[in-house]
């Protein structure tokens, strides 16, 4: 054993000039503060991300990856009961609600690992890598590998693991056929999307047939709360484009389920710049699955939204963005999501690169509905400092 | 006796040629004079490499390092940042003359197609829009040329040629004054004005340090002074190339992942 380590390490050391001609080797450390008032009691969380990212390029064969460090401190453990709503948590035995805990363990993982190969007219890319679909902003009918945070949707994502193809047909048309493997074929996830730019338009078409895991939060046995994977079976599109001088996207998919009801998902946008460099921004997300009224969400609803199994809580969701650089180096923002139970979620922002390669990010949160709405005061009104330093 | 005729006329045919060029340059239009600069500015290809340093209101001062592509004399651009590692490997293309944008992040894998409006927006918070950097023929077709007294800048003469908006076009300004070197065409200095303000000046751009790169009049030096928000961008050429063989697929979604 002791001499595998050895060669491992004389190995390391021997490729490491070698390598160092043609390999990046670069990342971020984040920390970021999280406050917020939950109850009259004021709540802190803090991380420490250390993120370091390798790349290698030579001629058609590309590399990379990354792995992440993090560490929380403060309020660890979060007790899930404290934030919903009271005819939710009576469904809850009263023996049971200690296991309805959030946790912020500290992690480190093999985030993204993939080798790329190039040829004359496609790409083939194998191993944990990023899989980005659709093109609404803070919601991806069309994505069934990732769920965005609505409070920073464009921060990256987990890597999947997948044997994915990107074929050019043409300049502004592609192909992509992606299979994410798991322990059978059957329940593997397979996605092929095409997209074609016509005009002032990009217009895409996707089919993906993948498990859908979410649990059901009202059974706890031994080990945990009882999971049920199902089959669930996407085609929907997206078109972007442009539309009487506004940036405008629509964005769809039609899922059909194995067992449960068939359900849609459609995303609607529009954006715009005016000559003051003001950015503006509107997206209406409607989701079949989910109900109209605050008072039929259920346990499972509430904490399947929660723990991100499904992307909203009620049917109809408005995202409303807008943004303006107040210098150089700063841009103020304001974000408005609005639930179709009444409930609004209110997110002043601020950006800023006070010094080369180094960003800060601040937003506050305010929420402002009834104490069953999707945006009720329970989840706490407060705020996220963020402060990332590159090299 | 056979050198001094030989002398005299050489003396007339200089005489000859400047007075032609000096009635050719006193007879060219304004529209005449813009489409040389277009033909200047849009080679039909070129790749450079270059530095971007933005100065703030306040003084402070952020470096960019991206190298970029054009194809079909300006039709077809391509940035990509290489410096700092904030920005890495993010690229914009842009095809029609920036009438189509679309945005590569790596860290997210994602590209966004940007609406035309988005080209008025700042690269990287500098003083230059997307307009700015990839508006190809614009001068051409977005706006009527007029030529102007001509003037000295920095004791070069230069053309001066007025360019108004024509009616109906999606473009910044309103109006641009533009100072084009007589012996090379390069337009040394362009004053920007307002989009709906014809007389207020809101930006300048100034190219100086003129080198001669394959044949063709090159300004290694570019400053955008910003007269609204008191900050400044200076791009520098590190290398310049034009007449590459750029095949198509790089202005193409694959080619900005590349």
């Amino acid at each position: 054993m002791k001499i595998l380590a050895v060669c491992s390490i004389g190995l390391w050391i021997f490729c490491c000039p070698l390598f160092a001609r043609d390999v990046d080797l670069f990342g971020y450390f984040e920390s970021q503060w999280m406050g917020a008032q939950i109850h009259k009691e004021t709540i802190q969380l803090q991380s420490n991300k250390l993120r370091l990212d390798l790349k290698g390029d030579w001629d058609r064969v590309q590399f990379g990856g990354n792995i992440n460090w993090i560490t929380y401190h403060g309020k660890t453990r979060w007790q899930i009961t404290d934030y919903l709503p009271a005819n939710v948590v009576e469904q809850i035995p009263e023996i049971l609600r200690p296991f309805y805990v959030f946790p912020f363990d500290d992690n480190s993982k093999l985030d993204n690992a993939y080798v790329k190969i190039s040829f004359n007219k496609w790409d083939l890319t194998m191993g944990k890598q990023q899989i980005s679909l659709g093109s609404g902003y803070a919601w991806n009918p069309t994505d069934l590998f990732n769920t965005k945070d609505l409070f920073d949707p464009t921060y990256e994502q987990p890597g999947h693991n997948a044997v994915r193809a990107d074929v050019a047909l043409s300049g502004r048309w592609n192909l992509t056929a992606l299979i994410a493997p798991e322990e059978n074929w059957d329940q593997s996830a397979k996605l092929v999307t095409t997209k074609i730019g016509l005009g002032r338009f990009d217009i895409a078409v996707t089919a993906i047939e993948k498990m859908w895991l979410f649990h059901d939060y009202s059974v706890l046995s031994e080990s945990g709360f009882a999971g049920e994977a199902e089959k669930r079976d996407m085609v929907g599109g997206s078109i972007v484009g442009e539309l009487l001088g506004l940036g405008v996207w629509i964005e769809g998919g039609y899922n059909d389920m194995r067992k449960s009801t068939d359900f849609t998902e459609l995303v609607a946008g529009l954006n715009y710049t005016f000559a003051s460099q003001t950015f503006i921004m509107f997206e209406y997300f409607y989701n079949s699955a989910c109900p109209t009224k605050e008072n039929d969400y259920t346990l499972n609803d509430w904490m399947r939204y929660l723990s991100a199994e499904q992307k909203t809580l009620t049917r109809h969701q408005i995202y409303m963005l807008i943004q303006h650089p107040i210098s150089d180096l700063t841009q103020l923002g304001l974000s408005i999501i609005a639930a179709g139970d009444g409930s609004v979620a209110l997110l002043p922002s601020l950006t800023a690169t006070p010094f080369e390669n180094v960003e800060v990010t601040a937003y506050a949160n305010f929420y402002f509905g009834s104490e069953t709405a999707a945006f009720n005061k329970n989840l706490g009104n407060g705020g996220l400092i963020r402060l990332r330093v590159y090299f | 006796m056979i050198r001094r005729i030989n002398m005299k006329k050489w003396i007339a045919a200089i005489i000859f040629f400047t007075g032609c060029q000096l009635l050719t340059a006193q007879e060219l239009t304004g529209p005449q004079i813009i489409k040389k600069v277009n033909d200047l500015l849009n080679p039909e290809t070129m790749w450079c490499k270059s530095d971007m340093i933005i100065q703030t209101s306040s003084g402070q001062e952020r470096t960019f390092v991206y190298e970029s592509w054009s194809k079909n004399h300006g039709e077809k651009n391509l940035i990509r940042y290489l410096e700092p590692v904030r920005v890495k490997d993010e690229s914009t293309l842009m095809l029609n003359y920036a009438d189509d944008i679309w945005m590569y992040f790596p860290r997210t894998n994602r590209v966004r197609k940007l609406a035309t409006h988005a080209k008025r927006q700042k690269m990287e918070g500098s003083d230059f829009s997307y307009e700015d950097m990839g508006a190809g023929d614009s001068f051409v077709k977005d706006y009527t040329s007029k030529r102007l007294k001509d003037q000295k800048i920095d004791d070069q003469s230069c053309f001066q040629i007025e360019m108004t908006r024509n009616p109906g076009r999606d473009v910044s300004y309103s109006r641009l004054v533009m100072f084009v070197h007589r012996d090379n065409f390069v337009p040394i200095q362009v004053d920007y004005y307002d989009e709906n303000q014809p007389d207020r000046k809101i930006k300048t751009l100034k190219q100086s340090d003129i080198q001669i790169i394959d044949q063709i009049p090159t300004a290694m030096k570019i400053e955008m002074i910003n007269d609204l928000d008191n900050s400044r961008t200076r791009m520098e050429m590190l290398e310049v190339k034009y007449n590459l063989p750029l095949k198509d697929e790089m202005f193409t979604e694959r080619g900005m992942k590349q």
